[in-house]
C-alpha cells in the first residue's frame, strides 16, 4: 500500500503531459497495427494492403512506450503548465469560429460567412478599430472573391447572395 | 544537351512574359511572406498550391520555387528590423542584424544580406546546373530497393536534425506516413482508413494538411500570447555596405554558401539548419568571437548566404530523384504532380524546357529580388507595421479559401482545422510536424517501392543490403538512428534549430 509520497508521485505522474503524449500515439499506434491486420498483411513475396500499415502501426507503439518510458523516468511538464499564462480562450474561440464557418460555408456562402468571421475576429477576438475592422473585412472578402472568380476561376460557394452573383 | 545549350533553351522559356510575371509574383509573394512574421514559405506555397493549376506546370512551378527563396532574402529584413524573424531560416540574422541595426547601421546590414544572399544564390544554381545533370544519370540505374533506402534515410535524418526527443520525431514520421497511405490501394484498390468516407478515396489532401500543421497551428499558438513588434524608427539609408563590411564579411559569404549548399542537398538538410551551423562556423573562426551578437557583419552575412544557397541546394534532389529533401520540396513536388509531371532522373530528357526553365527562372528571380530587396526596401518597412490583430484573421481567410479552392470540397476546410488543432497540441507536446508532412509525401512512394522490391526477391529483405546503394543508404540511416545515444553527438543535436 502507497503512502502520502506514493500519492503525490502518482497525481504528479498523471499530470505529466509527455505521458498524455505517450499514450495518446499508443492508442492511434495500436488502432494502426489492428486496421493494417484487418486490411490483409498478404506475405513477404507478395505483401498486402495492410502490410505497410501494420508494421508502421507496431513503430508507433514502439516509439510511443519509448516516449512513455522517458516520461515516468525524466518526468515532464504539467498539462495545466502548458496553458498557464495563455490566451487559450481566444484560441478556443477561433477553433470553435473556423468550424462554424466551415458548417456555414457551402449553404450560407463565402461572402457573408467571410465578412462575419472576419468583423467577429477583428471586433471581439482580438480588436481592432472598428471602421478599420469593417474596411479591412469588406475589402478583402470582396477582393478576393472577384479575383478568384474572375481572374483565376475558382468558384466559391454563392450561397444565399446566388441570385445576386450569378 | 549540354549545359549552354540547356540554359538558352531555359531563358527562352523563362523570359516568356507569362512566365515572367509568375516568377515576379513569386519572389514578391517570397518577400513578403518572408518579411511578415506568422506566415512563412510552407504555408504560403500551399496556399498558392491551386493558383497554379490555372496557369501552365512551368509557370506555376517557376512561381512556387520563387516563394521559397524570396522567403529567404525577406526573412532578414524583419529579423534586422524588428527582432522577430520573417520566417525560420533567418532567426539567427536577428542576433547581428538588430543589433547593427540599433547601432545605426540597418542600412550595411540589409545591404549585405541581400547581396549575400544574390551571390549564394547565383553559386547555388551554378552548382545545380553542373551537379544535378551528373546525378540524373547516376539516378537512372536506381530501383525500388535504392528509392526506398533513400527515403528511409531522408526521414531518418530529417528526424535526426529535429529539435526535442528523436522517438517523438520518428513517431511524426511514422504518423505522416499511415496518413500518406489513406485512400485507395494503388495495387489492390482496396479503401485503406477512409472509414466509409468518399472524400477520403483519393486521400488526404496536402494543401489542407500543411495550411492546417503550418498556417492554422502558426496563428492559433501566436494568439496564445500578444506579439508585440518595435520596428526601428531611424531612417533606412545606405545600403551599400562599406569596403570594410566587405572585408569583413566577403569569406564569411563564401564559407556560408559553400555548406548551405552541401547542408541544402542533404535529405532532411534545410535553410535553418544551413543557417544556424554557418553562424556557428563564423563565430568559431573570427578572431573577435565577443563581437558576435553585439552587431558583427559576418553574423549576418554568412547565415543570410548559407540559408540562400540551401534553397538552391535542396532543388537537387527532388529534381534529379524526385526525392524532396525537406517540406517546402514536398510540396513543389506536389505542384509537379498536380501538373501530371514527375521529377526524376528522367525530367531532364523528357521535359527539358521544364527543367531548364525553372533553372533559368531562378537566375531572373535572384535579380529581381535584389531590386526588391534592396532599393524598394522602405514598402516592406511600412508592411512591417501592419499589425498582428489585423494580419491573422486576413491569413486564416486566405488559409480557408486556398483549402477550399485545392480540391473544392468543404471537407477539405474541417480537415485544415482539425490538422490545425493537431498541429496546435503538437508544438505544445513538443512535436515537430516537418517529419509528418515529409513522411506523408514520401509514404506512397516508400510504400510503393518497398512492396516491388519484396516483389522482386520473391520477399528477400536482402535485396536492400545486397545493392550498394541502398546499403549505404540503410548504413548511414542506422548511423542517424544511434547517433543520439552517443553523449557529445547527443549534445549538439540537442542545440539544433527547428526545422520546416
Amino acid at each position: 500500500m502507497g503512502g502520502p509520497s506514493h500519492t503525490k508521485t502518482f497525481v504528479r505522474m498523471l499530470r505529466n503531459s509527455e505521458l498524455w503524449g505517450g499514450l495518446f500515439w499508443l492508442l492511434i499506434g495500436g488502432f494502426v497495427v489492428w486496421a493494417g491486420h484487418d486490411m490483409g498483411l498478404g506475405r513477404l513475396h507478395e505483401p498486402g494492403p495492410g502490410f505497410a500499415f501494420y508494421w508502421i502501426g507496431i513503430l508507433m507503439c514502439a516509439l510511443s512506450l519509448a516516449v512513455i518510458g522517458q516520461a515516468l523516468v525524466a518526468g515532464g511538464a504539467s498539462l495545466a503548465a502548458l496553458w498557464a499564462g495563455t490566451r487559450w480562450l481566444k484560441v478556443s474561440i477561433v477553433v470553435v469560429l473556423l468550424l462554424a464557418y466551415g458548417v456555414g460555408f457551402e449553404a450560407i456562402g463565402f461572402i457573408p460567412c467571410t465578412l462575419a468571421l472576419l468583423l467577429v475576429l477583428m471586433w471581439f477576438v482580438d480588436p481592432v478599430d472598428w471602421r478599420v475592422a469593417l474596411l479591412v473585412a469588406a475589402v478583402s472578402t470582396f477582393g478576393v472573391w472577384a479575383a478568384m472568380t474572375k481572374w483565376l476561376k475558382i468558384q466559391l460557394p454563392a450561397g444565399v447572395l446566388e441570385g445576386f452573383l450569378r | 544537351m549540354d549545359i549552354v545549350a540547356g540554359l538558352s533553351q531555359g531563358f527562352a522559356v523563362a523570359l516568356q512574359p507569362i512566365n515572367l510575371s509568375y516568377c515576379f509574383i513569386g519572389v514578391f509573394i517570397g518577400t513578403l511572406v518572408g518579411v511578415l512574421p506568422g506566415i512563412g514559405p510552407v504555408s504560403a506555397m500551399s496556399l498558392l498550391l491551386p493558383v497554379t493549376l490555372s496557369g501552365t506546370p512551368e509557370a506555376g512551378i517557376i512561381m512556387m520555387a520563387g516563394i521559397y527563396y524570396g522567403s529567404m532574402y525577406g526573412g532578414s529584413t524583419t529579423s534586422i528590423l524588428v527582432n522577430i524573424p520573417g520566417e525560420a531560416a533567418s532567426v539567427v540574422t536577428c542576433l547581428d542584424g538588430h543589433a547593427m541595426a540599433k547601432q545605426g547601421r540597418a542600412g550595411p546590414a540589409l545591404g549585405i544580406a541581400a547581396l549575400g544572399s544574390f551571390a549564394a544564390g547565383t553559386f547555388a544554381l551554378v552548382a545545380l546546373m553542373l551537379v544535378a545533370p551528373a546525378l540524373a544519370r547516376v539516378a537512372i540505374a536506381f530501383g525500388p530497393p535504392e528509392y526506398f533506402s533513400l527515403m528511409v534515410l531522408g526521414l531518418t535524418v530529417l528526424s535526426f536534425l529535429s529539435q526535442g526527443a528523436m522517438a517523438k520525431a520518428l513517431l511524426m514520421a511514422a504518423v505522416g506516413i499511415v496518413l500518406g497511405l489513406i485512400g485507395i490501394d494503388q495495387i489492390t484498390a482496396q479503401p485503406r482508413l477512409t472509414f466509409g468516407r468518399l472524400e477520403l478515396l483519393d486521400g488526404i489532401g496536402l494543401v489542407p494538411i500543411v495550411m492546417g500543421l503550418f498556417g492554422v497551428a502558426e496563428i492559433l499558438s501566436n494568439l496564445e500570447q500578444e506579439l508585440k513588434r518595435e520596428v526601428i524608427k531611424a531612417r533606412i539609408g545606405g545600403l551599400w555596405p562599406s569596403l570594410q563590411d566587405w572585408a569583413a564579411a566577403k569569406w564569411a559569404i563564401v564559407r556560408g554558401t559553400l555548406l548551405g549548399f552541401f547542408l541544402g542537398i542533404l535529405p532532411g538538410g534545410g535553410a535553418v539548419i544551413a543557417s544556424f551551423a554557418s553562424y556557428a562556423i563564423e563565430k568559431k573562426v573570427s578572431k573577435t568571437p565577443e563581437r558576435f551578437g553585439h552587431g558583427a557583419i559576418e553574423g549576418v552575412a554568412g547565415p543570410e548566404a548559407a540559408n540562400n544557397a540551401a534553397a538552391g541546394g535542396a532543388f537537387i534532389p527532388l529534381m534529379t530523384l524526385g526525392i524532396p529533401p525537406n517540406v517546402v520540396m514536398a510540396l513543389l513536388l506536389g505542384a509537379f504532380i498536380i501538373h501530371g509531371l514527375q521529377p526524376g532522373p528522367l525530367l531532364m530528357t523528357q521535359r527539358p524546357d521544364l527543367f531548364w526553365g525553372i533553372v533559368a527562372s531562378m537566375y531572373i528571380g535572384n535579380a529581381m529580388l535584389l531590386v526588391l530587396n534592396m532599393p524598394l526596401i522602405g514598402m516592406w518597412v511600412q508592411v512591417l507595421k501592419l499589425p498582428y490583430r489585423i494580419l491573422f484573421p486576413l491569413i486564416l481567410m486566405f488559409c480557408i479559401v486556398g483549402v477550399f479552392a485545392s480540391g473544392n470540397a468543404v471537407f477539405d476546410v474541417f480537415v485544415m482545422v482539425v490538422f490545425g488543432v493537431l498541429g496546435y497540441l503538437m508544438r505544445k507536446f513538443g512535436y515537430e510536424p516537418a517529419p509528418l508532412v515529409l513522411a506523408f509525401v514520401l509514404g506512397p512512394m516508400l510504400e510503393n517501392n518497398l512492396r516491388k522490391s519484396l516483389i522482386l526477391s520473391h520477399g528477400d529483405f536482402q535485396i536492400f543490403i545486397a545493392r550498394p546503394i541502398s546499403a549505404a543508404c540503410l548504413v548511414l540511416a542506422v548511423a542517424a538512428l544511434i547517433a543520439p545515444l552517443l553523449p557529445a553527438l547527443a549534445r549538439r543535436r540537442a542545440a539544433l534549430p527547428i526545422e520546416p
